[in-house]
């Protein structure tokens, strides 16, 4: 469960409408009216992406009125679905999918199963993608790729489809660079 | 001089913390005490510990002339030929060089490269870019505090690794730069060789890493920490490293090498692979004894009480990071961590390791520090004291760590939060973790132990340990510092 207590609040003064915070917002819950940013509390996960990126000072955090709380129950969905689809995407299930909400990876999984098939909409139902935004996001996507959702480009530069695991380094790669225990590493994820 | 009795040692002699958005807000941005007045400390000498620890050429407060000469004459070698005079580059610093001993000497460094590339090359058109681990405001703040815009004549901008990305191709397919670290001619990559995170790096292609981290965008990040395994990961930054982009663009790399007495040196080069290995040397004879010294310390208390995020603070010249899994040795490619960093939550069926965090750390006080990274794991793992209204606020609204306010305790005062941490932890040993190098900041009772085990510490690295560390990366056992 991710208990969301804040979210971004535009202070309109500052704002000069350069957009930045429009493209790095994790779940688009950002748009522009009149030339000023303006905040759609529904799909706010007060990350700090657009506070950090704003060169104004024109995006501040303030305490919600009601927190908000997020959970996939797992349980929802039959859990051999689950563990499928986490080993199509070579992912353990109990592994780490968010570290700064302590969301497991077959909470994720579980919402893709529901019906998420963006990483977007996986954000706003497991309430990953709240903290630092950094790790969560490849997670998803190797899930999303698993299932068969194609991640796509979004405007500008709030997501770069990319991802590449252990499972896809070239032989020719594992050949020429001894000593990246890559093959023993893949063993390191089978068995824990 | 060696200090036999624990009474005659000095005072200690922590280092100065930078106040922040990031931390408690105090009236003065600072804590009302630092963890060196609580009574009966003591600054132990790592010099008296370990004395054939390479000695160092600057620690915090002294003069920068040797380090300015340092980086000069390590330069000297260096082919500078293809920056021409109407060449744009980019000297590329992370925010991390700035939080070592105040800051000061990584400006050093960076502001002697700039002189000198301008000298040799009659290039003026030299910029700085300032990235980040986490923290996105914390490059703007560096840039204003060390007034990097002014030496870079309004050319110092931070790299975000939210800002617009650039394709860069490798053997693995597309991984993502920071545009606006490649958006010139050429490139100096200006970092340090202070050990930090070794459950992540290994000593394995140390001086590349931050080409997937610093000057990556978040999704080659990710790919590096969650994608890959506690040693593979160490060949996402080669790979980038290696890729005709960056290697089109790629100067030379200037480090500001470090043991726990201070920055011992500084290596330059056009080839990066030598300063990898004079900086795995220098790890193993200096952090490697002082890990060993740590994996020691069966009971302690250690307080957090410096600039930055707590894994990352310095005590006795070395990372917190190192206390929290002292007893797993990581120069040993052996180890697998049970890090969170590579999504890992519990240890793999062989290892030996059973929490997150080193079982010998009873109870942590959480004195001053910055928020902004994902730690969670502190406080799961052991009871947490933070220090003050202020530090409880600054948790409370941690969005990268949600539930860390529910899984500590508030105490009004340093000494109240210690004596708290001390009745719960069962441990009247204190380690402190204040940025100071060259001694390390402890109670007398600690120091005393830490004493009578260093001989031990260094005879188990010399004989036993430094020589697996040597042969699993393919050193002769000569090379040894």
């Amino acid at each position: 469960m991710v208990t969301l207590n804040y979210k971004a609040a535009v202070i309109d003064k500052n704002c000069t409408g350069c957009k930045k915070c429009v493209w790095v917002c994790p779940t688009e819950a950002i748009h522009m009216e009149k030339n000023i940013a303006v905040i759609n509390d529904d799909l706010c996960m007060s990350c700090p992406n657009c506070h950090g990126i704003c060169p104004d000072d024109a995006i501040t955090r303030v305490p919600r009125a009601q927190p908000k709380e997020l959970q996939v129950p797992i349980d929802d969905v039959p859990i051999e679905d689950v563990h499928a689809l986490c080993r199509k995407a070579n992912l353990h299930p109990k592994q780490w999918h968010c570290l700064c909400t302590a969301t497991r990876v077959h909470e994720a999984a579980a919402a893709v199963l529901k019906g998420a098939i963006t990483p977007e909409k996986i954000a706003l139902e497991t309430g990953t993608r709240s903290g630092c935004t950094v790790y969560c996001a490849m997670m998803s996507m190797r899930l999303l790729e698993a299932a068969g959702h194609e991640v796509k480009q979004p405007e500008k530069w709030r997501l770069y489809p990319t991802t590449q695991t252990l499972w896809d380094v070239p032989q020719e790669v594992i050949d020429k660079y001894a000593g990246y225990f890559l093959e023993e590493d893949k063993d390191v994820f089978r068995k824990f | 001089m060696t200090y036999m009795n624990v009474k005659d040692l000095p005072r200690p002699a922590p280092g100065a913390i930078r106040p922040s958005q990031y931390g408690p807000q105090t009236e003065t941005g600072l804590p009302r005490m630092r963890a060196a007045d609580l009574p009966g400390m003591v600054g132990l000498p790592i010099a008296d510990l370990f004395p054939d620890v390479p000695k160092a050429i600057y620690v915090e407060g002294d003069d920068l002339e040797p380090l300015r000469r340092a980086t000069a004459k390590s330069l000297e070698n260096v082919d500078m030929s293809m920056i021409k005079e109407r060449s744009t580059v980019n000297i590329l610093a992370s925010q991390y060089g700035f939080m070592i001993m105040g800051g000061y000497a990584y400006r050093e460094v960076i502001r002697t490269i700039k002189e000198v590339v301008e000298q040799r090359t009659g290039c003026r058109k030299i910029r700085l870019r300032v990235a980040t681990g986490f923290r996105l405001k914390e490059p703007e703040e560096v840039i204003k505090h060390y007034g990097l815009d002014e030496m870079f004549d309004g050319k110092a901008l931070p790299a975000l690794y939210i800002d617009q990305g650039v394709p860069i191709e490798t053997p693995i397919g597309t991984l993502m730069g920071i545009k606006r670290i490649y958006d010139a001619d050429f490139i100096i990559h200006c970092h340090h060789g202070e050990l930090r995170e070794l459950d992540m790096h290994r000593m394995i292609s140390r001086t590349m890493k931050p080409f997937s981290m610093s000057y990556a965008r978040f999704e080659t990040r990710s790919v590096h920490h969650m994608n890959f395994g506690p040693r593979s990961s160490n060949l996402i930054p080669r790979l980038v490293f290696e890729s005709d982009y960056v290697q089109k663009k790629w100067a030379f790399g200037v480090f500001m090498a470090a043991s726990p007495q201070g920055v011992t040196g500084i290596e330059a080069g056009n080839d990066l692979m030598p300063i990898d290995r004079k900086l795995a040397l220098l790890a193993f004879k200096s952090y490697g004894k002082i890990r060993e010294l740590y994996n020691e310390i069966k009971d302690c208390v250690a307080i957090i009480d410096g600039t930055g995020e707590p894994r990352y603070m310095v005590g006795g010249g070395t990372t917190f990071g190192n206390l929290t899994e002292a007893e797993l040795d990581l120069f040993d490619l052996d180890t697998v961590p049970v890090s969170l960093g590579f999504g890992l939550y519990q240890p793999p069926p062989t290892q030996p390791k059973l929490k997150p965090v080193n079982p010998s750390i009873r109870a942590l006080v959480m004195n001053h520090f910055w928020t902004g990274v994902p730690q969670m794991e502190l406080a799961n793992s052991c009871p947490m004291v933070l220090v003050g209204q202020e530090m409880a606020k600054l948790v409370e609204e941690d969005c990268m760590n949600i539930e860390m306010i529910h899984r500590c305790v508030t105490a009004r005062d340093l000494p109240a939060a210690v004596n708290f941490a001390r009745r719960i932890g069962g441990s009247d040993n204190l380690i402190v973790f204040d940025g100071s190098y060259g001694y390390l900041t402890c109670n007398e009772q600690l120091a005393e132990l830490l004493i009578q085990r260093a001989p031990i510490a260094d005879r188990r690295v010399e004989e036993e340990l430094m020589p697996k560390w040597l042969r699993q990366r393919g050193f002769d056992p000569s090379e040894a510092l």
